[in-house]
């Protein structure tokens, strides 16, 4: 259940940039997620319901975009999509690869509301 | 973060990238944001790594899922170069002081992180060991993480080499159900091989095949650590790592009567 340390360490994350910008009330919360991270989506989204339960981002949604896995050959060049347990290229089999996409956990977007528009981000 | 030792840990800034778009519309506002879940604890372990390369130290993660003898390998390996170098270990369980206890049986500073109910080490958890293990004069940190084969391959913290075993005991197509930790090893060590002859479904051939099944073209190499032990290939990827970081940084070792030169 490593999603609980990564769940506080987003809310650490939206809790910041929101105040920075002088938000009271954060909406909607947007990752990037890879089959390739480590985390189990269902899990993060659990812990973020119980997590987000007081604090700025209480009542948020947390929408989680998926990126499919790609590697990249050494062999052949091809650039091909495959599943998570099977990193070889789709084309010409290598497995001298390189995961160029599939292993993202990233904050990709926060949409929130400020009490009074652009008080903040003057400071 | 860390106050106590003169290395402060500089907050980490709020990255909103760079020509990102955010717009205000009457009082929903929309930040665009590429940053890193881990971020806090990657900045942690990069300062966890310039600790060790400071020091000279090189510093290997070993991972496995439980029982699979990660602290039995490291007492034999610690049997097998304690005159040669010295070395350190970390230790993370969620509870009980066990494993430290049988490391220091050997003679070997061994330091007991207890996780509570968390099923991984993370950067901080080290960087505050590291407050109560002295580097200096220490050749190779071991961190033996908690055993578990999902939960530590998400958590950077600042070793040079990731080490996962995989025991002839379990299933020898465990690399393709647990893909992000043995996609992260730099080696995968094959251990309990003296089993082999008795059990009769771990193929080491179908273990190397799921292993590069995931790209990994890193070695996979045989260990028994118990009764007679048999660990020359670990040892020699060891003391090659260890000399290849030393030969990388022109770090010289100081013994305590020997100056060497590199």
């Amino acid at each position: 259940m490593h999603e609980l340390s990564i769940c506080q360490a987003l809310l650490t994350q939206v809790g910041e940039i929101a105040r920075k910008r002088g938000a009271d009330t954060v909406d909607r919360i947007t990752i990037e997620w890879g089959p390739l991270s480590g985390v189990e989506p269902d899990l993060l989204k659990n812990a973020f319901s119980v997590m987000c339960a007081r604090g700025i981002a209480a009542g948020a949604e947390l929408r989680i975009e998926t990126i499919g896995v790609t590697v990249s050959c050494s062999a052949c060049g091809a650039q091909t999509k495959t599943v998570a347990n099977r990193l070889v290229c789709e084309r010409c089999g290598g497995f001298r690869t390189r995961v160029i996409a599939g292993d993202e956990l990233r904050l990709r977007r926060i949409e929130m509301r400020v009490a009074e528009p652009h008080a903040a981000l003057a400071g | 973060m860390c106050q106590t030792c003169g290395c402060a840990i500089t907050p980490l800034g709020t990255q909103v990238a760079a020509g990102s778009e955010s717009r205000s519309d009457r009082n929903i506002d929309v930040a665009d944001v590429l940053q890193d879940l881990l971020a806090a604890n990657n900045q942690t372990a990069a300062h966890n790594r310039q600790h060790f390369d400071r020091h000279g130290v090189l510093a290997i993660n070993l991972m496995s899922s439980p029982g699979a003898g990660k602290t039995a390998l490291l007492e034999a390996t610690i049997v097998a170069l304690r005159d040669r170098y010295r070395i350190a270990v970390i230790e993370g369980d969620l509870e009980t002081d066990n494993d430290a206890v049988r490391i220091r049986s050997h003679g070997v500073p061994a330091l007991q992180i207890t996780t509570g109910t968390a099923c991984h080490l993370d950067a901080t958890l080290v960087h505050q060991a590291l407050h109560e293990l002295p580097l200096e004069g220490i050749d190779l940190l071991f961190i033996e993480n908690v055993g578990n084969l999902v939960c530590p391959a998400s958590f950077d913290l600042g070793q040079h080499r990731n080490v996962t075993l995989l025991s002839v005991t379990e299933g020898d197509d465990k690399p393709a159900k647990y893909p992000v930790i043995f996609r992260a090893s730099d080696l995968v060590v094959l251990s309990k091989t003296d089993l082999l002859g008795l059990l009769d479904d771990f193929d080491p051939e179908r273990a190397a095949s799921a292993l590069r099944g995931l790209g990994s073209d890193v070695p996979l190499i045989h260990t028994a650590a118990r009764r007679v032990p048999a660990i020359g290939p670990w040892i020699d990827w060891l003391t090659t790592e260890l000399a290849g970081m030393r030969w990388t940084r022109r770090i010289s070792p100081q013994p305590a009567d020997v100056l060497l030169e590199v």
